[in-house]
Parts: C-alpha cells; sequence; structure tokens
C-alpha cells in the first residue's frame, strides 16, 4: 500500500516550506517504521515567483524502499494524491505552472475518499464556487489560517509546518499518527509549542471537532472545469528546429486589445490582484508603463483596463500609482472572474465604485520585498468618488 | 574503381583556372565560390591559415564578405549560428583544443538545425601541445546531430564546400556541416587545383533561404527557448529524421555535382573504392592516409597479391547499407583509425566500432583488424601500409583475434 501526499505551494514564497513538511512527513513515517521518501516536481525549478509548484511524500507501511521509489520515484509528476495540501488558498482557483500545461484544477489528483487540506479563512462553500467537479466523492478539509508566504531560502516561522503536520495526522493517523507528529517535534526542537500547534490543527480537523472543517464533497459539487487542458503536438507536427512561432503581434484600443500568449498565461501565479478605482485616476500611464507582464490595455478614454489571465499579481502598479487608493492589492479569492473592469466601469461607473469598494474592504495586505519578513496589514480608507489624493503612502497599523 | 582527381574526370568549361593551392586556400576558394555572406574566425594552427586566405581574398577585392574577429572559439562559433538564423550563408572553423572550448554552440548550431559550413583542421587533443593530425577533434560531434565528411585533396576540399553548404542547406536537412580534413598533411600541402567558374559554382549551389524559419522582425519567431521534459524527444526524433533524410539529399548533390562540373564523383559517393573489385583484404581508413595504402595496394598488387582501398569520406550520416554491402565482399578489413576510443568495448578506434557495428547483421561477416596509428601527426608511411595489408591477410578466415588492434608506428 502506499499513500501519497501532495504539497501545492507558491513558487520561492513557499518553496522551503513546502519541501520541510514533505521532508517531515519522511521522517515522522520513518520513526513509525514505514518506508518512506519524498522529492518536487524537478519541472518546477528554476521556480518564479509565486507560480504554482508541488513538493510530494510517498509512504508505505509494506514495500520495500525500491519497490516505494519503483512506484512513485523518478517520475514528473504525481499519479494520484491521497492526500492533497494547498499552502495558499488562491491556487483553488487553478494552478498553471509552465507553459503548455493548462489551468488545472487544484484536486486533479485527489482519489476518491482522499482528501484536500487548505489553509485557508474561507468557508467550504467559497472555496467549492472555484474547484472543479471530481466524478467522486472526496473530502475538502480548512485549516484555519493565512498563506504563509516568504523568501528563497527561508520560512516564516508561523507554525505553518507544525500545523500541516497535524492536519494531516487528523486525516489519515496511518499516514502519520499525531503521537509521532509531537514526539517528533519535541525530539528535534525541544519545543513543546511547536508540538501543541501541531495538536491544535489536529484538533481542529477532527470529526468531532466544532464548528466541522472536514467536509465530504459530493461529485455533484465544485464546478465545470472551465480551462481546457492542451494536448502536446506530435513530434512530426512540431516546427524543427526548436522553432517556436511567434504570437501573432496585433493592437487595437481597448479591452484585450493586445495579443497575447495563449499558451501560457500565468494568472494564477496571483495571490492578489490589482483593484481599480478609475475616476481617480490621473491617467498618468505608470501602471501600464511598469508592469512586466503588459497586462494593461490603453482605452479610448485614455483609461487602462487589466487583462486579470495574465496578471502575476506582482503589485508593481499599485506600488507606481502616485494616487492614493486608486490601484490597491486585493485577495484574489474575492473575484469570481477575470471580466474586464473597464468596461464595467463604462457598464455603470457607480455600481463599479460600490462594486470594488466592497472588494477592497478595508485592509491592505502587503508583502515586503524584505525576505521572510512576511505578510503586512495596514488600514485602507474609502475615498469620496473624483477626489484624488497625490500622496498614496499608508501607515503601518495592526489591524 | 576510382580515385577523385580533378585530371581523371572533370568538365573544362565548369573550371576558368588552375592554381597552386594548400588545403586551406582550396576551402577559401570555395568560400568565395559559394558566395558566403558571414565568416567568422579566431585563430588555432592548422585551421588559421584559412581564416588568412579568406581575409586576402576580401582585402584583394576578389571576395565581399562580413569577416568578424571573434574573442574566442565559444563566440565565433555563436557569431556563425546566430548569422546563419538570419539567412546569412555563414562560415567557421577550428582544430584541436579550439574546436571543443566551441563545443556549447557546435551542439545547438545542430538542434537549432542551422547548415553553416565548418572546416575542422583535425589536430590533436591536448595535452601535450600537439599541433600534428589526429580525427578525435571532429569526432566528438558524431553523435550531435551533424554532417561529417573527411577531404583527401585540396581539389576535394575546395568542391566540398559547394557540396557541403548544398546539402546542409537543402530543405530536407538543414543541419550544419563539418568538414574535416587531416591537418598539415593536407591544411599545409600545396598541390595544383583547378577552380571552378563562379557561373558554375553558381549553377550547382542555389541560393541560401532558410524560409519560414529566417529570423527576421517581418518574420517573428523564438529559436530554442527554454524547452522541458515536454518537448525534448521530439525535437532529438525531429533531428534524427532529418539526418534520415540528408542520405537522400547527398546522393542527389553528387549527381548534380557530376552534371556540372563532369563525372567527378562514383557512386555510392560516400566513399571512394580503390582496386577492391576482386579483392580479398582491404584497408579502410579516413583522410589522407589514402595516399600511402593506395600507393601500398600498387605494390602489392605487382606482387600478385588481392588488396584494396576503401576511402571513406561521409561519416556523418554513416552510410551504413553500402558499406556493409561493400566490405562484406571481402575476407579480412583492417580498419584504420587516426584516433583513439579509451575504454571503449574493443580497445580500438571509434571507426573500428562504427564499422563493426555495420558489418554485424551482413550475412558473409569478415574478418576484421583494427589499426591505430599516425597520432599527434606521426606520419604513416607506404611500408607503415604494407604492414597493416599483411597483418589483415593472417587474420583472414580466422574467427577469433588475440590482440586484434595493433598500434602502428609506436616505439616499441
Amino acid at each position: 500500500m502506499i499513500k501519497r501526499v501532495e504539497v501545492n505551494y507558491r513558487g520561492i514564497f513557499q518553496k522551503n516550506l513546502g519541501k520541510k513538511i514533505g521532508s517531515d512527513i519522511v521522517m515522522i513515517a520513518s520513526r513509525m517504521g514505514q518506508k518512506a521518501f519524498s522529492n518536487g516536481r524537478y519541472s518546477d525549478s528554476p521556480e518564479r515567483n509565486g507560480i504554482p509548484c508541488k513538493y510530494f511524500a510517498f509512504v508505505s507501511p509494506d514495500l520495500s524502499e525500491e519497490e516505494l521509489e519503483a512506484e512513485c520515484g523518478a517520475k514528473l509528476e504525481i499519479d494520484e494524491a491521497n492526500i492533497s495540501l494547498v499552502l495558499d488558498d488562491t491556487m483553488c482557483k487553478g494552478v498553471e505552472p509552465w507553459g503548455w500545461h493548462g489551468i488545472r484544477p487544484i484536486n486533479e489528483r485527489v482519489v476518491e475518499d482522499g482528501c484536500l487540506i487548505v489553509f485557508s479563512r474561507k468557508s467550504h462553500d467559497e472555496l467549492l464556487k472555484f474547484i472543479g467537479k471530481k466524478p467522486y466523492n472526496y473530502r475538502l478539509a480548512i485549516l484555519e489560517g493565512d498563506a504563509s508566504l516568504a523568501g528563497l531560502w527561508v520560512n516564516k516561522d508561523d507554525y505553518t509546518h507544525e500545523r500541516a503536520l497535524g492536519g494531516i495526522a487528523a486525516i489519515d493517523p496511518s499516514l502519520i499518527s499525531i503521537e509521532a507528529v509531537e514526539s517528533y517535534l519535541l525530539d528535534k526542537t525541544k519545543d513543546p509549542r511547536r508540538a501543541g500547534a501541531a495538536r491544535a490543527a489536529y484538533e481542529s480537523l477532527r470529526q468531532e471537532a466544532m464548528p466541522p472543517r472536514v467536509r465530504t464533497v459530493t461529485a455533484a459539487e465544485g464546478i465545470d472545469w472551465p480551462h481546457e487542458i492542451p494536448v502536446l503536438p506530435k513530434w512530426f507536427e512540431m516546427q524543427e528546429g526548436a522553432v517556436v512561432p511567434a504570437v501573432k503581434r496585433g493592437f487595437e484600443i481597448g479591452p484585450r486589445g493586445q495579443t497575447r500568449n495563449p499558451g501560457f498565461k500565468r494568472g494564477t501565479t496571483k495571490t492578489q490582484r490589482p483593484a481599480v478605482r478609475f475616476d481617480l485616476c490621473t491617467k498618468c500611464t505608470l501602471c501600464w508603463a511598469e508592469c512586466p507582464d503588459e497586462c494593461f490595455d490603453p482605452t479610448a478614454d485614455g483609461l487602462y483596463d487589466i487583462d486579470y489571465q495574465y496578471c502575476v499579481g506582482c503589485g508593481k502598479c499599485a506600488q507606481v500609482c502616485p494616487v492614493k487608493e486608486c490601484i490597491v492589492m486585493v485577495d484574489e479569492l474575492r473575484f469570481d472572474d477575470d471580466s474586464s473592469p473597464w468596461e464595467h466601469w463604462k457598464r455603470d461607473p457607480q455600481d463599479y465604485i460600490r462594486w470594488v469598494e466592497q472588494k477592497k474592504g478595508k485592509e491592505r495586505v502587503s508583502y515586503p520585498v524584505v525576505t521572510g519578513k512576511g505578510m503586512i496589514l495596514s488600514q485602507g480608507e474609502t475615498m469620496p468618488e473624483g477626489k484624488i489624493v497625490p500622496v498614496r503612502k499608508t501607515e503601518e497599523v495592526d489591524v | 574503381m576510382s580515385v577523385a582527381t580533378a585530371e581523371a574526370r572533370s568538365d573544362a568549361s565548369a573550371y576558368e583556372r588552375e592554381d597552386l593551392l594548400n588545403g586551406c586556400q582550396a576551402v577559401a576558394q570555395g568560400v568565395r565560390l559559394a558566395d558566403v555572406d558571414v565568416i567568422a574566425a579566431y585563430p588555432i594552427r592548422p585551421y588559421t591559415e584559412v581564416m588568412d586566405a579568406i581575409s586576402k581574398l576580401i582585402a584583394d577585392g576578389a571576395f565581399d564578405a562580413e569577416y568578424i574577429i571573434a574573442d574566442s572559439e565559444h563566440s565565433q562559433f555563436e557569431i556563425v549560428k546566430h548569422a546563419s538564423s538570419v539567412n546569412a550563408r555563414a562560415f567557421g572553423g577550428s582544430s584541436g583544443t579550439g574546436w571543443m572550448y566551441g563545443f556549447e554552440a557546435l551542439v545547438v548550431t545542430a538542434t537549432d538545425r542551422l547548415p553553416p559550413l565548418f572546416l575542422v583542421g583535425n589536430r590533436a587533443l591536448d595535452d601535450p601541445g600537439a599541433f600534428g593530425v589526429e580525427h578525435n577533434d571532429a569526432m566528438a560531434i558524431r553523435d550531435m546531430g551533424w554532417l561529417l565528411a573527411w577531404v583527401t585533396s585540396p581539389q576535394e576540399a575546395l568542391e566540398h564546400v559547394l557540396i557541403g553548404y548544398r546539402i546542409a542547406e537543402d530543405k530536407q536537412v538543414r543541419m550544419p556541416m563539418a568538414l574535416a580534413m587531416d591537418g598539415a598533411f593536407l591544411t599545409h600541402s600545396q598541390h595544383i587545383v583547378k577552380i571552378p567558374s563562379v557561373a558554375a559554382a553558381k549553377k550547382f549551389l542555389p541560393p541560401y533561404d532558410l524560409g519560414e524559419r529566417r529570423l527576421h522582425p517581418d518574420n517573428p519567431i523564438s529559436i530554442a527557448p527554454q524547452a522541458n521534459e515536454d518537448w525534448v524527444m521530439e525535437i532529438r526524433r525531429q533531428n534524427w529524421e532529418a539526418a534520415k533524410r540528408a542520405r537522400g539529399v547527398i546522393q542527389e548533390a553528387y549527381r548534380e555535382f557530376n552534371r556540372v562540373f563532369g563525372d567527378r564523383y562514383a557512386a555510392p559517393y560516400y566513399f571512394d573504392e580503390f582496386m577492391t573489385e576482386d579483392a580479398e583484404i582491404v584497408l579502410i581508413g579516413l583522410g589522407t592516409v589514402a595516399s600511402p595504402a593506395r600507393t601500398a595496394v600498387r605494390r602489392l598488387r605487382e606482387r600478385g597479391q588481392k588488396v584494396g582501398y576503401v576511402s571513406l569520406r561521409w561519416f556523418r550520416p554513416f552510410p551504413t547499407v553500402e558499406l556493409r554491402e561493400c566490405l562484406s565482399r571481402f575476407k579480412a578489413i583492417g580498419v584504420v583509425d587516426r584516433d583513439f576510443a579509451h575504454g571503449s568495448p574493443d580497445n580500438g578506434g571509434i571507426l573500428l566500432h562504427e564499422i563493426r557495428s555495420c558489418l554485424y547483421p551482413a550475412k558473409n561477416r569478415p574478418a576484421i583488424v583494427n589499426f591505430i596509428g599516425g597520432l599527434g601527426g606521426r606520419d604513416l608511411s607506404i611500408a607503415d601500409a604494407q604492414r597493416m595489408y599483411e597483418i589483415t591477410a593472417e587474420a583472414a578466415g580466422r574467427d577469433s583475434l588475440d590482440g586484434f588492434v595493433t598500434w602502428i608506428g609506436l616505439r616499441e
């Protein structure tokens, strides 16, 4: 018997965290007398900021190490996952790791009666608005918390790692038991708070826990997956000489007026997206000029629309925008689709302002460039219509 | 029976004059007649003389081309590759360790399926620093998706610049071409060469057209982006297909060359046979060893011995079918390697292994012995060749041969 665990993480920002969780599953399962090993999806490297990546751990109570390796090792992608851990809930909208891979459902590899464990502050129903349907029942578990984002060589020491281990122990004690998790963490760190964090996560996912955080998802639940999975061409269908024809250049004024690569959209890279108050815009062009991914489309009225399919959520536009509250980065899961914000604004400006302010909310989240510093929360405000305030720096406050 | 010499067979009207040229100068004339657009150069002996000769042609006003001196072989080969990708006919070349230094660029020129022509003036690989001929430098690209051929005279060298570009640039092929030539013994050996007319060269060699793969603002493409495991096997398979198609293109190129320049080369073109009709014992080798070997054949024939020589011209693609048909007629074969394959299955040369593999499915498998000789520029004499025929003759009809690899000319 083989138990497969998949850790879905954000490239660079959670690289170290994902690997740490995978490694410790191996260590704990081994202490329980099982055979185990772990590896990463090799083609994810070199990782780019925020790109959806995977780390794997494989555990077996009865197979030899060589048999386990033969079944699960030397493969680029996991065949199936008994547990699929998601370290950032915005990946529930789909994951596109490379060009020509397509945008794939986060639960693509979850087996029947398997479990998708998501770090999130959202409810099961809110997440299922984005997750694809499966032809069978599986479980969705929510470990309450924020995505832990840091840098390449570090992970933020916020107990996410310990909580992930405790959560897995609650879902499948035969894989790693909570006792083995606790004893391992105590032996390794001599810090009872770490074992305690694992235990608390374990308790939160137990069946008798209130509110219940593990829920069976039936075959009817979830969405019909809207994205096509590409079929790779055969050798004789490809252009010779490692040549890729360019995306045909085209430009028109207006939404999606620039041609872009349909084979790699990269929009699933983002955890936040820029929300724009068009009424505050001074048409300074900085967002359009500075966007590293050319996501801004000029419109006839001098404003700039955004093609969210291609936005990676880097925050550069919000950083350079010189007007207070004009461009604000907002949690990606608050948005249902990638439709044109400018078209919404043109259709009904009052409705758009109400809509975008509701999306923005009060909290402004930023991730300082200092590696490992983590997330910073600050207080936002609602600007009256048309009130342009050319100083946008906000003070950091505890919310 | 044939020897490719200009006197033997040629259409006088296709050649405009004669000149005394060494191998490098002959290649320079070939580059002029091929109307090459871009030449990138970096000196290393014995290749250096070809860059001298080309720069002199340009300085004399006899030839017009972009001539770029690079800072190293790596840059030199990259320049050639890039020029080729923008539809410029490009020429490069090197020798020995210089050739190896630019290897990264050579490998990608093949996978990008670009068709420049390179001269490899064969030189021993250091250390110790040696200028003399040894074939391991050119042999290093044998598995990398290149066309690779050896020539045996300045006349052949000149003509193979034209033939080489024609094959490499063919739409069915589009592979880089390495034209290998023995350092010193051919690069620096002067012979009377018949020089084709510009009109005849033009008639034979069509303009270079990379078509839909031409890198140009009007034809926006990306060449060789990062490709992961999803693509590489298919790209390798395409390379193999091009190498297979090259076989037909090579045959057609020689037929066309014969039509324009007179009956210069005999089918199957991949190799030349000398006095092999009734031969029982033959040697086979690459490059200038042909001269002492053929001379030895003539002398041994006078004594009534049934010997012959096969001069292999094309190494990639390897003429498997043609060579199997040819060699399985004989009782014993001596393979002459001016290279070495340390630690290889037979502890012999590279050519030995290729030929043994080629003959494995043959119904009539001749005995095979191997000679390692002429390494680092040591000469292979007529006497050496005669000795090789004697050793090969002893092997005829014997199933197993102890120590069947003989080092020729070694002090022992």
